[in-house]
């Protein structure tokens, strides 16, 4: 019986989906005064799923309308997933071992960055080709100059508008 | 191919003549889906983006002050302050109705765009201040000059609403006449996963700028990418079911454009961001300083519109709306519109909620 085989298989799905998330939620941890349900995401979505299937499978004729079906128990399933993903992450716990894992890769990049910089440094060096750290020096240094003009112009602005109102006022002044 | 489908289609047996047509449409999609999809994997083309006409008014450094072609029969001018790093501002004006820089200059709107720009490594000095007390009161300066007028609405929008909230609060001087901020955080005690990620017993910021001295934009990637997992499953399911349409298919393609080109964060600007935003809340609570001037938000005493996103995970309403308390103005309102942090300015339902809100609201006071 085709059916008593999809059947059981979804039976099998669900079950390792719950089971998983249980896992998974245990695992993270449950936010202080938080009580979470790990059924009550996917509970929507798998009973869309088995009206779905279950129409197929009493129809006899397959409709194109299987595809919207379908397509909406994917939205279903992704929302559901989306949704517990994001009640896991908004813990504590999650927050504290993606600062450890952050902190972890930054342990490891800062030798090995600061080594590669010093040897590729180096290595230009010898061959009298400007390196990064110069480049970015000099672009640095456009910049500053840059502003500095900015100033200049701002006081210039400043001073033609100062000389403006004075002549604006010495033309409205008595003779 | 197309008719030996639809014959076999109409040859499966005890179809009525309602589903033979269903299946002949089906059959007519899936023939357009592969056509589509040979053309995206095939000949992948670039997609046009930012179709309205644009003159470059001022750079300074990487940033930019654009002005938009526009029949400007408001007599107010619009500053737009968009996100420093992150994104690119094209979303906004990402193709032909389907842009918000469009909607705005139809209606009307003198519409000027800061383009904070990609900024470098020899950039990663600048700090939030600099840009609140240097960049955006230059710029804006230029956009009022350019105008002609004599006042200016200013619209932030995400990350530039905080920034152009400390510029107008600091700068009373500038002549604003209206201040909307659009999705932009300002109570930084409720800004979702951001602000438990950042948070300092689990963040180190700076042993983050001292090692890396920017964020990269794959960081960037990654911390976006994290606050929503199945984003891209999601876009990419809805681009298979929508595949058979072409004009999905040529907004899809601009809009994955933009979504894939992230922009890097100066250091010191990340620093000071996470620091006193993120982590110290200190804009609301009146003790941010900027240009050793404190940022009072009740400063700012313009008509002032807020808007939140009902689904934005990075803004969302719970910190956007406490602008309304924190202003000092008498004209004040909140709006909570559906949709997402970017889906509340750009596509078909920002066309039909927010735009026409912002703009209305903005040409009653303009």
């Amino acid at each position: 019986m085709p059916d008593m085989g999809a059947q059981q298989l979804f039976d099998l799905w669900k079950k390792q989906v719950e089971e998983g998330t249980q896992q998974w939620l245990k695992m993270m941890g449950t936010p202080q005064g938080q009580t979470l349900d790990p059924q009550a995401f996917w509970r929507p979505f798998m009973d869309q799923g088995m009206a779905a299937w279950a129409k197929v499978m009493t129809q006899g004729t397959a409709s194109p309308d299987l595809m919207g079906q379908w397509k909406q128990f994917l939205d279903q399933w992704i929302a559901a997933w989306g949704k517990a993903l994001e009640q896991a992450m908004g813990t504590e716990a999650f927050g504290r071992v993606l600062g450890k894992q952050l902190e972890g890769f930054l342990d490891a990049a800062s030798p090995a960055k600061k080594a590669a910089e010093q040897h590729i440094e180096a290595m230009l060096g010898g061959l009298g080709i400007p390196s990064r750290s110069q480049v970015t020096g000099i672009a640095r240094q456009i910049v500053q100059l840059e502003e500095k003009l900015e100033g200049v112009e701002d006081r210039l602005e400043a001073v033609l508008q100062r000389l403006n109102e004075v002549a604006a006022a010495l033309k409205q002044a008595p003779a | 191919m197309k008719d030996e489908l639809f014959t076999m289609a109409s040859e499966i047996p005890g179809l009525s003549p309602e589903a033979r047509a269903r299946w002949q449409q089906e059959m007519e999609r899936s023939l357009l889906r592969m056509k589509h999809f040979a053309e995206m994997v095939g000949s992948p083309r670039e997609p046009a983006v930012g179709p309205t006409p644009r003159q470059e008014i001022y750079r300074t450094n990487k940033s930019r002050l654009y002005r938009y072609q526009s029949p400007r029969t408001r007599r107010t001018p619009l500053l737009f302050v968009p996100n420093l790093g992150i994104s690119r501002p094209y979303i906004f004006d990402l193709m032909p109705q389907g842009s918000f820089v469009e909607h705005m200059t139809q209606q009307g709107f003198d519409f000027y765009l800061v383009d904070w720009g990609v900024f470098g490594e020899e950039d990663n000095g600048l700090t939030v201040e600099d840009a609140v007390t240097k960049i955006l009161p230059r710029l804006a300066r230029k956009a009022l000059e350019s105008s002609g007028a004599s006042e200016m609405s200013v619209l932030g929008y995400c990350m530039g609403a905080p920034l152009s909230a400390c510029f107008v609060a600091t700068h009373p001087e500038f002549p604003v006449k209206n201040y909307i901020n659009m999705a932009g955080p300002i109570d930084f005690a409720h800004v979702g996963l951001f602000g438990l990620w950042l948070d300092p017993r689990f963040f180190d910021v700076d042993k983050y700028v001292d090692t890396l001295g920017s964020v990269p934009p794959d960081m960037v990637k990654a911390g976006f990418k994290l606050l929503k997992p199945t984003m891209d499953l999601s876009a990419g399911l809805n681009l298979w079911w929508n595949l058979w349409n072409a004009e999905y298919v040529a907004g899809f393609n601009a809009l994955n454009k933009w979504a894939n080109e992230y922009v890097a964060f100066p250091g010191e600007f990340f620093r000071q961001w996470v620091k006193e935003f993120y982590q110290a809340n200190r804009l609301v609570k009146g003790e941010l300083v900027m240009g050793g001037k404190r940022v009072d938000l009740k400063r700012i005493t313009c008509p002032v519109l807020a808007v939140g996103a009902r689904e934005d995970n990075i803004a969302p309403p719970g910190c956007v709306k406490p602008l309304i308390d924190a202003v000092g103005s008498a004209d004040r309102e909140y709006v909570e519109l559906p949709g997402g942090h970017i889906s509340l300015i750009a596509g078909r339902g920002a066309s039909v909620h927010c735009w026409p809100k912002v703009a209305s609201w903005l040409a009653a006071r303009s």
